[in-house]
């Protein structure tokens, strides 16, 4: 469904002095620079899939957005989406692709939703019965019915950002571009977005791009992961082998009992990995993979433990360390 | 675009629009007449200090009349929506929207600019109407239902003219990061080449020789003219012609503009 070839983008910018003599300079002469957001990146997602693009702000990864929903040139490279080269902007292309972005607001501010989704209707030709049918179905999965005759401008957030979903949705694409989609909304309406995503990838088999910050609706909703770095794309697999290559430690919690045996101190434990935190009731320790099993039976052995929990590192955590990891490649 | 769209877009525009109840009342009440007053002090100035009975061929009344056509066709003309709204895309990103929907921005935004209207229209029969009763009819003016009609028709022309010529300025938008100075310079030079600020009549000879080979006296001087039955209906029909043409070749250029543009296009916005 989406086939990306060598893609590339490179922006001009200007760079300004500061103070009111670089502006007057600037009046005159500008320095130009180039910016590479995008280099040389390849991949495929196929129908069915949720792929999750992460990258550190800057990365590139709402660039390579814009490109393959055909908003932005590529400076090099090709891409093919459902058979079309997106920046051609071909109308049977656009009829089947639909972009979040939920930064910006695509429906209009002034106007209730209905009025915009009717609009909508138009734009896409969504036949009466399926736009009576689509509208139906995502509405109520996403409990916003009441809301529809509402101006948008006078919707909290979380609804608005269902009011957008449901703009996105309604003339069913083939392809989703979900750029941010739970940004600045509260655990439940992300909770209640993802699910919905969830169930519509079950109900349509659309392929989809999603780009978040918040690594739980990675976790939720991706198995496969693309990572830019810098405009390049260092890691394209499941996020369960990111996890096994990089995650080198594990996090074993003990909580102790008091029950007048000597509590564990950093002299008796300490060999056994990193103190994380050492209070009355609680250690936390961080152990080497391949040690974890002796660690838990020493801990058994050397305190007296009402519990014992053995979990990964966190996945952001991981994440993290890899986009911020300069120049190493990621295998 | 299909015309269902076309028009679907220009009904929600209408009622955006007309939801703007405060802004409909003062635009169309004290923005009219502020602009008239001063048309009438000045005007009456101009006659009284100069002694003459006639200046580019009107006479005080005729020219006043002149100034309230053009006053109601000039907000029909230049469209309350579209000053900034291409380059306010751009500039802020809220292209992106458009460029993902399956259909023309251009016949978009062209619809969206013909909704705005409605206000304009409405304040056009409702001053125009009061006007004819307030003020007597002056012997050069030949106002029929035929010149009436015949100058809203060269004001729908000239709406698109303006349209046209506003767009390729707008997508300077794509290079330069504000551009709102090129819309206000247009405003003001197709204002006094077109006939809003004063009519074309009264410019030198040699300047009218030139101004016949621009396009901005199809903008307010000739469907005012057309209206107040100055024009007969075969000069009427060349004129539309050439506005036409001329909305044309302009729309070509844009096009082309466009073209260029929209390759530099980042998306990115503020």
């Amino acid at each position: 469904m989406i086939e990306v070839d060598r893609l590339s983008k490179t922006f001009h910018v200007y760079r300004k002095p500061p103070g009111l003599l670089g502006s007057l300079k600037s009046l005159v002469k500008r320095e130009r620079v180039e910016k590479r957001a995008v280099k040389d990146v390849s991949f495929r997602i196929g129908e069915g899939e949720i792929v999750g693009l992460l990258g550190a702000n800057g990365a590139g990864k709402t660039t390579l957005t814009k490109m393959l929903a055909g908003i932005i040139h590529p400076t090099a490279g090709d891409a093919d989406v459902l058979g079309y080269r997106p920046w051609e902007r071909d109308d049977r292309f656009r009829r089947q692709i639909a972009l979040v972005m939920g930064q910006k607001a695509q429906l209009w501010w002034d106007l209730p939703a209905a009025d915009s989704f009717l609009l909508l209707k138009e734009i896409y030709r969504i036949p009466d019965a399926t736009y009576r049918e689509n509208l139906a179905y995502l509405t109520s999965v996403l409990g916003i019915e009441k809301e529809l005759t509402i101006q948008l401008r006078r919707l909290s957030l979380g609804e608005r950002m269902k009011m957008e979903l449901i703009a996105t949705l309604l003339h069913g694409p083939r392809v989703v571009y979900l750029d941010e989609p739970t940004i600045g909304l509260d655990l439940t309406a992300q909770r209640a977005i993802r699910n919905f995503i969830l169930a519509y990838r079950e109900e349509n088999r659309p392929a989809m791009l999603l780009t978040s910050h918040y690594m739980e609706d990675i976790q939720r909703l991706c198995k496969r992961i693309l990572i830019l770095r810098d405009g390049e794309l260092v890691y394209d697999g499941s996020l369960a082998r990111v996890v096994e290559r990089y995650a080198t430690h594990k996090v074993v919690t003990v909580h102790l009992r008091r029950d007048g045996k000597d509590c564990p101190t950093p002299q008796t434990v300490g060999d056994l990995g990193e103190i994380v935190s050492l209070d009355p009731d609680t250690l936390k320790l961080r152990v080497p993979r391949g040690e974890v099993a002796d660690a838990a039976a020493a801990l058994l052995s050397r305190c007296s433990v009402a519990d014992l929990l053995i979990e990964e590192a966190d996945v952001g955590d991981i994440i993290e360390s890899i986009l911020t990891a300069r120049g190493e490649s990621v295998s | 675009m299909s015309p269902r769209l076309f028009l679907h877009i220009m009904s929600v525009e209408a009622r955006t629009k007309m939801s703007y109840r405060v802004d409909f009342w003062i635009n169309a009440v004290v923005g009219f007449l502020a602009s008239f007053g001063l048309m009438v002090f000045v005007w009456s100035a101009v006659f009284r200090e100069s002694g003459e009975v006639r200046i580019g061929g009107y006479d005080l009344p005729t020219m006043l009349f002149y100034f309230v056509a053009v006053i109601l066709y000039g907000k029909l003309v230049r469209g309350p929506q579209l000053q900034g709204a291409v380059s306010s895309d751009i500039y802020e990103g809220g292209l992106n929207r458009y460029l993902v929907f399956p259909t023309s921005y251009f016949l978009f935004k062209y619809a969206q600019n013909l909704g705005s209207l409605l206000p304009a229209l409405m304040q056009l029969f409702l001053f125009g109407i009061w006007f004819l009763f307030l003020l007597d009819l002056p012997p050069d003016v030949e106002l029929s239902p035929l010149t009436v009609l015949m100058g809203l028709v060269s004001v729908a022309a000239a709406n698109l003219l303006y349209f046209v010529l506003l767009f390729p300025l707008q997508c300077a938008a794509f290079w330069a990061d504000n551009v709102w100075s090129l819309s206000v310079a247009l405003r003001f030079v197709s204002g006094l080449l077109g006939g809003f600020l004063l009519p074309l009549s009264v410019f030198p000879e040699w300047s009218r020789e030139i101004l016949v080979w621009l396009p901005f006296r199809f903008l307010y001087d000739f469907p005012v003219n057309v209206s107040l039955g100055k024009i007969g209906v075969l000069e009427w029909l060349a004129g539309l012609g050439l506005t036409l043409a001329w909305a044309a070749v302009i729309g070509l250029v844009g096009r082309a503009v466009w073209k260029r543009g929209e390759l530099q296009y980042s998306g990115i916005g503020i």
